[in-house]
């Protein structure tokens, strides 16, 4: 414990740099899941094949992927939070088409039928219903990525990572230890944040844990979908 | 006015969905389409708004082809109720309903005020403004859909099956309801069911559809049941046209019998001289506000001390089921006849006093002479369903 508290300001350090690198990567793979989403959702033969694509990616070892991108990329964060990026977008690829899915067929030919454009039926209306199961793909997703942060330290760019490798090789328990604890922590926070995120975003649902519970079984549905397409 | 001219939908894989449709849907009446699925009502139903294009032909609203218009304008100018309801999930009540206002570019104040509006005249609570769908009753979410689909005030409202999912007694208030408002609003109404009942109850032109897309028959819901194209329509229709058609004729045009109205206050004895002055069996005993009592056969007072009052003597059975002689039908008077203990039904007024009591003899009379009126009134006949003659004026609705 007094080690942790001597070395309050190395911890925070490697702390904001394990959220940093983590969680870019993220808004990076929803950034890009949305109009891949959208399309495959349009154009339904789309999604076989670029689930497919995800899914290879997704199964490629994450240290495997840092050997090939240090050529490119070199020892800088980007080596790290490309593959991190590639398993977000696989995690959210699914969940994003799975929200679309989830809107009711009345209800887009109702937006239909009362004059709503592509666009505007997109945004005001079927993006908005598929947030929920977006939201715990967003979970999923987050949470681990900062656990897969900690495989960076094998290449010296691993946030709290850094601590287990360290800890190793001055045999000190209590760093590792430590380590654990601040990804846990810190991966509680991001989960808490994203839980109040869909209630301020959903008011919907605030009155309907029944919905609420479909929503993310909806969302852990196209979590086991893609984890069984990989083996 | 909505104008079908030779519109035929056909698949591609040669499946026709509406083979050569002409018809004409005046303005201000409700036309229902009714047919069992596969007769291309709803796809008819579609091609108005243009969720669905015709193969060939053409649709006219007030004389312009739906065709030439864009699609997204041409809908938020024409409300549309869909069976499920259709309701947007993530918005309140009064949000849903100001939907196509605001689409419209009204501000969100006066589209909000609007919906409010609108909530009352379709009789949900003000304080279910802030609700979401899934927090109301499966006939509260419909009334929803039809205020949703009047909240820009178009002048035609598509519904396709609006009422199907709810149960028979939400949907008889709904049915009633959807006339209330007609009756105030006078729109130009397509309305889209597989139930000849809610057909004939309210529709003012029912079009009666056959498996394959063809229009069969288009007429008012009385020549309907009175004069059916053919053996397709009159099995459709169903085995008891014949009593649904009272539901056509007014309980006041009834003869009504008041020789056997009896206040609770007369003796036994006075009672006897006025059933024997009536040559009737049996009595109907009134209290002093003439609310019915029930009934007192004849036979039993013989043995009564003669100065006993009616109001201390058993009765012999209650009164049954009463109609309204001045809303009600002969349907209704006829139903009450059916299940009164004496063969007689009574019919009462707004406050439930008795106003007289009809028979099987005096309902056969009142039909007979209704038969002989309509004769003569509609003397045209049945139309054949391709041609769109306007509707005859005064069909009641309910």
């Amino acid at each position: 414990m007094s080690w942790a508290f001597s070395n309050a300001s190395m911890l925070a350090h490697l702390l904001g740099q394990n959220a940093y690198l983590a969680l870019v990567p993220v808004l990076a793979g929803l950034v890009v899941s949305l109009p891949l989403g959208i399309l495959s959702v349009r154009w339904g033969w789309l999604y076989p094949p670029v689930l497919s694509i995800t899914s290879v990616l997704y199964a490629v070892p994450g240290l495997a992927l840092f050997v090939v991108l240090i050529d490119y990329t070199g020892l800088t964060d980007l080596t790290v939070m490309i593959p991190l990026g590639i398993y977000s977008l696989a995690v959210l690829f699914p969940s994003v088409v799975e929200g679309l899915r989830s809107v009711p067929d009345p209800v887009r030919q109702a937006a239909v039928a009362m004059g709503f454009g592509t666009w505007r039926r997109l945004v005001t209306v079927e993006l908005p219903i598929a947030t929920p199961v977006v939201i715990a793909g967003l979970r999923v997703a987050a949470v681990s990525s900062i656990s897969l942060v900690s495989v960076g330290a094998l290449i010296g760019i691993g946030g709290l990572g850094y601590l287990f490798t360290d800890g190793e090789q001055r045999n000190f328990t209590t760093e590792i230890v430590v380590g654990i604890v601040l990804i846990i922590v810190l991966a509680l926070i991001t989960d808490t944040v994203l839980v109040l995120a869909r209630r301020v975003l959903t008011p919907w649902q605030r009155t309907d844990r029944r919905a609420r519970r479909l929503a993310s079984r909806r969302a852990a549905l196209a979590v086991t979908a893609r984890e069984a397409s990989q083996t | 006015m909505i104008t079908f001219e030779s519109v035929t939908k056909r698949y591609p894989g040669g499946t026709v969905a509406v083979d050569e449709l002409s018809l004409e849907i005046p303005d201000g009446q409700i036309m229902v389409l009714v047919g069992p699925s596969g007769g291309g009502k709803t796809t008819s139903l579609r091609m108005i708004n243009r969720l669905v294009d015709p193969t060939s032909g053409r649709i006219l609203l007030d004389g312009k082809d739906v065709q030439e218009s864009n699609p997204a304008i041409l809908r938020r100018g024409i409300g549309y109720v869909i069976q499920q309801g259709g309701l947007f999930p993530h918005r309140t009540v009064v949000d849903n309903i100001a939907t196509v206002p605001l689409l419209i570019g009204w501000g969100k104040a006066k589209a909000r005020q609007r919906a409010r509006d609108l909530m009352d005249l379709v009789g949900l609570d003000a304080e279910m403004a802030r609700r979401y769908p899934h927090q109301l009753s499966g006939g509260q979410q419909q009334r929803v859909g039809v205020a949703r689909a009047l909240a820009a005030d178009p002048p035609v409202l598509l519904m396709d099956e609006p009422f199907s999912a709810v149960d028979p007694i939400v949907r008889a208030s709904l049915q009633d309801e959807l006339l209330r408002l007609q009756a105030e609003l006078h729109k130009t109404v397509v309305f889209v069911t597989h139930d000849i009942e809610e057909a004939i109850k309210v529709g003012d032109q029912v079009a009666i559809f056959r498996p394959g897309g063809h229009l069969v028959q288009v007429d008012s819901p009385q020549r309907l049941l009175a004069a059916p194209a053919d053996s397709y329509v009159e099995d459709f229709i169903g085995f008891d046209r014949g009593i649904r058609r009272l539901s056509f004729l007014a309980a006041d045009t009834l003869d009504l019998d008041t020789g056997v109205i009896v206040s609770q206050d007369s003796t036994a004895a006075g009672a006897l001289a006025q059933a024997r002055k009536a040559g009737t069996s049996s009595l109907l005993v009134v209290d002093s506000e003439r609310l019915p009592h029930g009934w007192v056969a004849t036979a039993g007072l013989e043995s009564t001390p003669g100065d006993t009052k009616l109001a201390d003597v058993p009765l012999t059975a209650g009164h049954g089921h009463t109609f309204r002689v001045d809303t009600d039908s002969l349907r209704a008077a006829l139903d009450a006849t059916v299940l009164s203990p004496t063969g007689e039904a009574v019919g009462v007024d707004s406050a439930g006093r008795v106003v007289g009591v009809t028979s099987y003899d005096r309902l056969r009379a009142a039909i007979q002479g209704a038969d002989e009126a309509g004769r003569s009134a509609s003397a045209a006949g049945s139309r054949p369903a391709t041609e769109g003659s306007p509707a005859p004026e005064g069909v009641p609705t309910s």
